[in-house]
């Protein structure tokens, strides 16, 4: 057996079994396909989203929450919310509006996960 | 108070109470099962409860098959709530609640009478406090709970500390050592007094193994230290009887400590109403309708039981909306009930009731301790005989189970789980 892991991609937690043979990685202890995939990224790459919320333009306590468009390698979680937290967007915001496209050349977007109308 | 200054009784069919997850499904069960005139009352300035101050991703993944943050999934809820054309009454909290199903509120535009048709509790749960696991020491600033934390942090923009102790290992706490880390806050430990984690397993991976923060099973707090502000915790191991063994205590320098150590269903109203709690769950004792003790008056969400997933407070609350348009429109089964009851490794199941007749009845229910092979079966009290059966590879307390009673039910059943 190479590790053992939890699959984080449903509450479900499955505790997955890797190991190998023939070269190939075995996985067991998943219910759904979606363990397979998460056990080969975690070996090869393991990523993460991240969500945090900063204050608008102008208030400081009135906040907006936000998170990535899509995972990032897991060492380019803390370079990325440094990025951020410079953010302050003014309003109007709408939720799902790109706050940040390609952050650090990531390939994925901070995106505004709420509404704030004024 | 003079008679004639009490304002005119307001007739509603579905008055929603709490406007959360569970409180906005109920809403849109009653409003899309018939019921004409429903209303949501929300003490908040917005809709949403618990979910605006969750901002992390993991909500969504049932309702509507993708990771979402917690606001985005409130605001999507919100939308349909407005689109179902459901009056909304937000800045009003409910003071009494009546078994004749009279409500009595306090809303921006003064004092509110409500008669409604039926009446469906969503008002979610408080969090246990530091009184109520009675740890020793002095008072300091610094000790708060992980959901005040959560509220400060992600909707106030607080800097709660620089150096934070977590004390239970419940999923509001794991999030919120993970979220602590992210504002640069350095956190010490999660220290939980049971032999098994409190919280979900993928929260612990991503919220503690992630970024390397410890967790200590069978340990706890045994005292606080400092005067203005926190400056230190004592941990201690507890043996088999939870008790602090001598010789085990360390200092742990820091100036916050969270709790995560439980929620309780927020059942003033119910209490009011005369509605029977259940000594298991904290919330009603409920049939499989949703609808408690009190006729017309249903329950959902956390304030019937508390739900580590939002998607199923939402679930359940469609449910017991589409339950309360039902009674309303006098669509109700008028058949008596029996009883549901847990046994074996099971803490409690729910429903507690349900009619004679019913068929394919979805009972909940979690257990009291981690188990590996877990066997559960459903059987009549009286002849034995199975109606619903399942195998669970593992149970862990965190994680709330549901099986099927196929029925038809008719006589008192007894849910057991065994190795
Ligand atoms: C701090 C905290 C963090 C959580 N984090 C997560 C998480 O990350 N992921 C997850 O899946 N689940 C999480 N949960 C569980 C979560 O609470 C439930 O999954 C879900 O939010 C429950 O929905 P609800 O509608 O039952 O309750 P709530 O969301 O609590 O909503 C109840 C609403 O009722 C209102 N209310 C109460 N009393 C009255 C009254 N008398 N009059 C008018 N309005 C009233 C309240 O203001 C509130 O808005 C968390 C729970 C807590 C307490
Ligand atoms: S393997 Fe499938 S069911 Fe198990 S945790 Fe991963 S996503 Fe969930």
């Amino acid at each position: 057996m190479i590790d053992k892991m939890t699959c984080i991609q449903c509450p479900a937690g499955c505790e997955l079994e890797v190991g190998e043979a023939d070269g190939r990685l075995e996985i067991r202890g998943n219910e759904c396909e979606k363990g397979v995939e998460f056990a080969q990224n975690e070996i090869r790459d393991p990523r993460r989203n991240l969500a945090t919320s900063v204050p608008v333009k102008g208030n400081a306590t009135r906040m907006v929450s936000v998170r990535l468009s899509g995972p990032v390698p897991r060492d380019r979680i803390f370079p990325i919310l440094d990025a951020i937290s410079g953010l302050r967007p003014e309003p109007p915001v709408r939720r799902g509006q790109v706050l940040i496209s390609d952050v650090l050349g990531s390939g994925v977007d901070v995106i505004a996960t709420r509404t704030i109308n004024e | 108070m003079n008679a004639g200054m009490l304002p005119a009784v307001e007739k509603r069919d579905v008055v929603v109470i709490g406007g959360g997850p569970a409180g906005m499904t109920a809403a849109l069960g009653a409003k899309r099962a018939g019921a004409a005139d429903v209303l949501l009352v929300e003490r908040d300035r917005n809709l949403g409860g618990i979910l605006n101050q969750c901002v992390h991703d993991g909500f969504g993944l049932f309702l509507y098959k993708k990771s979402i943050s917690g606001p985005e999934f409130a605001e999507r809820l919100a939308e349909d709530v407005e689109r179902e054309g459901i009056a909304v009454q937000t800045g009003a909290m409910v003071l009494d609640l009546g078994p004749d199903r009279l409500l009595r509120l306090n809303a921006p535009d003064g004092y509110r009478l409500i008669r409604a048709g039926a009446v469906v509790l969503a008002m979610g749960c408080r969090e246990r406090t530091r009184d109520m696991i009675e740890i020793p020491g002095m008072r300091p600033a610094g000790v708060l709970t992980a959901g005040s934390a959560q509220a400060l942090v992600n909707l106030q923009n607080i800097r709660i500390g620089r150096e934070a102790v977590i004390l239970g290992s419940g999923d509001i706490g794991l999030i919120m050592a993970r979220r602590l880390t992210f504002e640069g806050i350095k956190v010490k430990g999660v220290f939980e007094i049971m032999p098994w984690p409190g919280g979900l397993e993928r929260n612990i991976r991503q919220c503690l193994k992630d970024f390397g923060i410890p967790l200590e099973l069978s340990r706890t707090v045994v005292e606080i230290r400092g005067r203005e502000r926190l400056s230190a915790v004592v941990t201690a191991r507890v043996d088999e009887r939870l008790m602090p063994v001598a010789g085990t205590e360390e200092i742990v320098p820091c100036d916050t400590l969270l709790l995560s150590v439980g929620l309780i269903p927020e059942n003033e109203l119910a209490k009011r109403a005369g509605i029977a709690l259940s000594p298991l769950t904290g919330g009603a004792v409920v049939d499989e309708t949703f609808m408690t003790g009190v006729e017309g008056i249903f329950s959902c969400g956390n304030v019937l039981h508390i739900h580590d997933i939002a998607d199923w407070a939402a679930a359940e609350g469609l449910a017991a909306g589409r339950r309360a348009a039902e009674y309303v429109l006098g669509l109700r089964s008028l058949a008596e009930t029996v009883r549901v009851s847990a046994a074996g490794y099971l803490r409690y199941a729910l429903p507690q009731a349900v009619h004679r007749g019913a068929r394919d009845v979805t009972v909940h229910f979690r257990v009291a301790r981690p188990v590996r092979g877990l066997k559960v079966e459903a059987r009549g009290v009286e002849t034995g005989r199975r109606c619903g059966g399942r195998r669970l590879a593992r149970a862990i307390p965190s994680e709330m189970q549901t099986i099927l009673l196929k029925g038809p039910i008719e006589e008192d059943i007894e849910v057991g789980g065994h190795d």
